[in-house]
């Protein structure tokens, strides 16, 4: 394959992984899909540096990457404490939740409640218990059924 | 004597700064010290006095007996320069419009090479010396008289402090020797001034007084700004004294004594009248002559010691001073001091008017205050020797006799409880014994009854307003003077054979040769025979005018003195309801300054006249040692033909007072309902007050209103309304703050996008 060619399908693969997370990141409430939206942004970006890295024969971008993974990583573990410490204070994912540093006097941004969910709750098959109970609390579920 | 000088020099600063620690101590010590807040006052103000007698019995062991018929002393002067305050290098770059007038900036000496610097520096001299005994000694007595009248007052710590800011004011004043300075401590006594009328401040009728006093003074401070700008631009320097420069050069001082001696160092024509005439507003202002004497009785709503003290003793002088001291100055412009003497006795009889028919016994006595300094002024503007002794003579009685009154005035108000109206009460001398007996020797002293000491001061300011109205009487010294040549004026006058005086007529011709030698190589402006404009007023048919009024003034004085005094103290006893427990004679802290006052009220004519030690004192003052003023010299005499008219003047109208008013009801009618439209006039002070409101308040008024609309309605609208633009911006856009994330990222990106987009477009192939 020629590079041109090979620049162009990784700069639209990275485009469009830029896009998809950009749109996510501005419609989706769920902060924990936001965060993943945001890091669908960042590693579009990241196969554009790779791509370039090719085409001018140039490791500098490459090795940008790796240390954009790395941080990356850590950036997710970061990101993650403060959705749960979100999640703890108002026991909701929602984005939405959290609007008090708007202007002052201005109404709440009303928006709609999470549409009823209609699903149903699957039974799956699982395997009889075997061995010792483990001992706790049953009615707390270690699971939630959906996110 | 040289030790005595180097002592005087340190006694001079010593005495301003005593009262001046007196004022500090009362206002940093005054709510400690409580009831007792007079103390460091009395006693910084006492301490001045002391040091002002020593500085006058140094000042005198000075004098030398002088020689000479009349015997002319020599000029005494002392100056103590404390620092140089300001300092303005090159202020005179440019050229001087003054050198255009042809006048020489400093005959035969360079120029200070245009530096402008102001040495705080004080003088001693005669005048000096006896203005600070003054000062000093009625300060003290008005102060210890406070103790008593002031007591209980709220603001006693801050009435102690004022009056002692007062005394070291007047006191700089008088000692100054630079016309600046001269105009800052002249503002400061106008503060002081200020705020004595405003002392009760919560009584709307004395913060307006106040308010008034300080306006009406603005107007003569003007004149003194302007005047002293002229001075610099005409002399080079402001300081009275001669002074060498650290670079050697000797500059004249205004009055210095080399100035002084030099007969073609004062300037005349134009530029010295409008000087001079500038300076008599000034004095105007202070000294409430007409047509700025609207302030003086409505300062009555002052405390009365303050009244005694600043508005009837010291602060009014401050213009008499200043005239006395420009005395060289005003000998070159014959038409400025005559309007001095034109404005004196108009003043004077006016105020002698005015007060006859007023009711209020302190405004009876404020209108005689205006009327005394307008006899100063008449003698002041005849411009001869006897002229200015005369006027600071009557200023020293004056201040004896009238401080004297106004305390009397304030015992008795006092005594009643507040109450001024001399209708509701009567009588009083059987309840106040030692007032009555004052108030009537100082009503003597005002009314010129003989011996007292104003029947001999204002005999002196009559026998000078006499020798002008009548030269060929009185004037023969200055005609043999004036025929020397100048180089000897001096002695000139002296040597004279006075034997002959009376073959020699001195006519009109005789006095204008007067004028034209001793004003030889000025311009040829005062050398003319021909008098034109304001000069032509100097003629002797003027002064038969002025003394004239100045009669009728003294007849009119003895009429309302003792209208006041026989509607005060005589008739049946009458005391008004306010007066309460407290209609008794005043405690001996009261009474005690009064008796010294009235001491002083009753003696102090006859010594200083007998001795002629007054008038041979002031002699030495450097100012009125300039030749054209020692050519008036005449030898010390009694006039008994004055003194019969005066005395004639003032038992007239004792006589007619005690028809009206002895021993009658005060509420009775009054002589008033025989003057008929005239007593309307008279009780209306001639209208001044609403002319004045015509003429200028309402004007000024009117003008502050519409400045106010302009103000309001288009400064602050516009002001207004450009505020309210990012106000308006900041309520669209806000409503962009809504605290949701996701708009926030949406901006982001449209920034982002926006930017993307206007780079594209800048880029594009």
């Amino acid at each position: 394959m020629i590079p041109a060619t090979l620049l162009t399908n990784a700069l639209l693969v990275g485009a469009v992984l830029f896009c998809l997370g950009l749109v996510g990141i501005l419609t989706r409430r769920n902060l924990i899909v936001m965060f993943l939206s945001a890091e669908l942004m960042l590693q579009g970006v990241s196969v554009t540096l790779v791509a370039w890295s090719r085409y001018h024969g140039d490791w500098g971008g490459q090795v940008l990457v790796v240390f954009v993974l790395t941080v990356a990583a850590c950036e997710a573990a970061v990101a993650l404490v403060f959705v749960l410490q979100a999640f703890a204070r108002t026991g909701r994912l929602d984005a939405s939740a959290w609007q008090a540093l708007r202007e002052e006097n201005l109404p709440r941004v009303i928006d709609h409640g999470l549409p009823a969910d209609d699903r149903v709750v699957p039974t799956w098959p699982h395997l009889s218990p075997a061995g010792v109970l483990p001992e706790g609390d049953d009615s707390r579920s270690l699971e939630r059924d959906h996110v | 004597m040289q030790s005595s000088a180097a002592n005087l020099l340190v006694l001079v600063p010593l005495l301003p700064l005593l009262p001046l620690l007196g004022a500090v101590c009362t206002v940093l010590l005054g709510r400690r010290l409580g009831p007792r807040a007079h103390i460091p006052a009395v006693a910084g103000i006492g301490a001045a006095a002391v040091v002002a007698l020593l500085l006058l019995l140094g000042t005198a062991t000075q004098v030398g007996a002088g020689h000479g018929d009349p015997p002319r002393p020599e000029p005494v002067e002392i100056i103590s320069t404390l620092w140089q305050w300001a300092t303005v290098g090159d202020a005179r770059s440019g050229d001087l419009p003054a050198t255009e007038a042809g006048v020489p900036i400093a005959p035969g000496t360079a120029v200070s090479g245009g530096t402008f610097s102001i040495p705080i520096a004080l003088r001693l001299d005669p005048l000096t010396a006896t203005l600070l005994m003054v000062i000093t000694g009625v300060g003290l007595l008005v102060a210890i008289y406070s103790i008593g009248y002031m007591h209980d007052d709220p603001g006693y710590p801050r009435f102690f402090a004022l009056v002692a800011i007062f005394v070291f004011s007047m006191s700089m004043l008088v000692a100054a020797s630079n016309f600046l300075l001269v105009y800052v401590f002249w503002e400061a006594v106008g503060a002081c001034s200020y705020l004595l009328i405003g002392f009760w401040y919560t009584k709307p009728e004395a913060a307006r007084a106040a308010k008034k006093a300080f306006l009406v003074n603005r107007v003569g401070d003007f004149g003194l700004a302007i005047a002293v700008f002229l001075l610099w631009m005409t002399y080079g320097t402001l300081n009275f004294h001669d002074t060498r420069l650290a670079d050697g050069t000797f500059v004249e001082g205004i009055l210095g004594q080399t100035r002084i001696a030099d007969e073609a160092g004062y300037v005349g024509g134009a530029v010295g009248t409008a000087i001079c005439l500038l300076m008599l507003l000034a004095a105007c202002g202070k000294s409430a002559q007409m047509p700025l004497h609207v302030w003086l009785p409505d300062a009555m709503e002052g405390p009365t010691p303050a009244s005694a003290l600043i508005h009837a003793a010291t602060m009014v002088t401050a213009g008499i001073y200043l005239i006395t001291r420009s005395a060289p100055l005003f000998m070159g412009c014959p038409g400025a001091l005559t309007m001095v003497s034109i404005v004196g006795a108009t003043t004077a009889l006016v105020a002698a008017l005015i007060a006859t028919v007023q009711n209020d016994l302190k405004r009876v006595l404020a209108y005689s205050t205006i009327s005394q300094l307008g006899y100063m002024f008449v003698a002041l503007g005849t411009g001869t020797m006897l002229g200015f002794t005369a006027a600071i003579f009557h200023l020293v009685t004056h201040a004896f006799f009238k401080a004297l009154l106004f305390l009397g005035a304030g015992s008795v108000m006092h005594a009643m409880g507040g109450v001024i109206d001399m209708r509701r009460f009567g009588g009083l001398r059987h309840v106040m014994p030692i007032t009555a007996a004052t108030f009537l020797i100082g009503a003597c002293a005002l009314a010129g009854v003989p011996p007292f000491a104003g029947f001999f001061s204002k005999d002196e300011v009559l026998a000078s307003l006499h020798a002008k109205a009548h030269p060929d009487a009185h004037g023969s010294d200055h005609g043999e003077a004036g025929r020397q040549p100048p180089e000897t004026g001096i002695d000139a006058g002296g040597v004279a054979d006075r034997g002959v005086r009376s073959f020699r007529p001195a006519s009109m011709t005789s006095r204008s040769s007067t004028l034209a030698s001793r004003s030889t190589g000025t311009t040829d402006h005062a050398a003319t025979t021909e008098k034109i404009g304001l000069d032509a007023l100097d003629h002797p048919s003027t002064w038969r005018l002025l003394f004239w009024m100045s009669l009728l003034t003294a007849g009119l004085t003895a009429f309302y003195t003792f209208r006041a005094v026989f509607m005060t103290f005589t008739g049946p006893v009458r005391i008004p309801k306010e007066a309460g427990h407290h209609a008794h004679e005043s405690p001996p802290v009261m009474t005690n300054p009064l008796l010294v006052l009235a001491a002083l009220s009753a003696l102090s004519g006859v010594v200083l006249f007998f001795t002629d030690a007054l008038a041979h004192f002031l002699a030495a003052t450097p100012s009125l040692n300039a030749p054209a003023v020692l050519a008036t010299a005449v030898a010390h005499a009694f006039h008994p033909d004055i003194a019969i008219q005066g005395t004639l003047a003032a038992a007239i109208g004792i006589a007619v007072a005690a028809i009206g008013h002895l021993g009658r009801r005060s509420d009775s009618p009054q002589m008033e309902r025989y003057l008929g439209p005239l007593g309307a006039l008279f009780a209306n002070k001639f209208y001044f007050d609403p002319i004045y409101a015509a003429l200028i308040v309402k004007p000024l008024e009117a003008l502050a209103m519409v400045t106010a609309f302009f103000d309001r309605a288009i400064v602050d609208g516009t002001v207004d309304a450009i505020g309210q633009v990012p106000l308006a911006w900041g309520s669209a856009i806000r409503r962009m703050q809504s605290g949701l994330v996701q708009r926030y990222a949406l901006a982001g990106v449209v920034g982002v996008l926006a930017i993307v987009l206007a780079l594209a477009w800048q880029l594009r192939p």
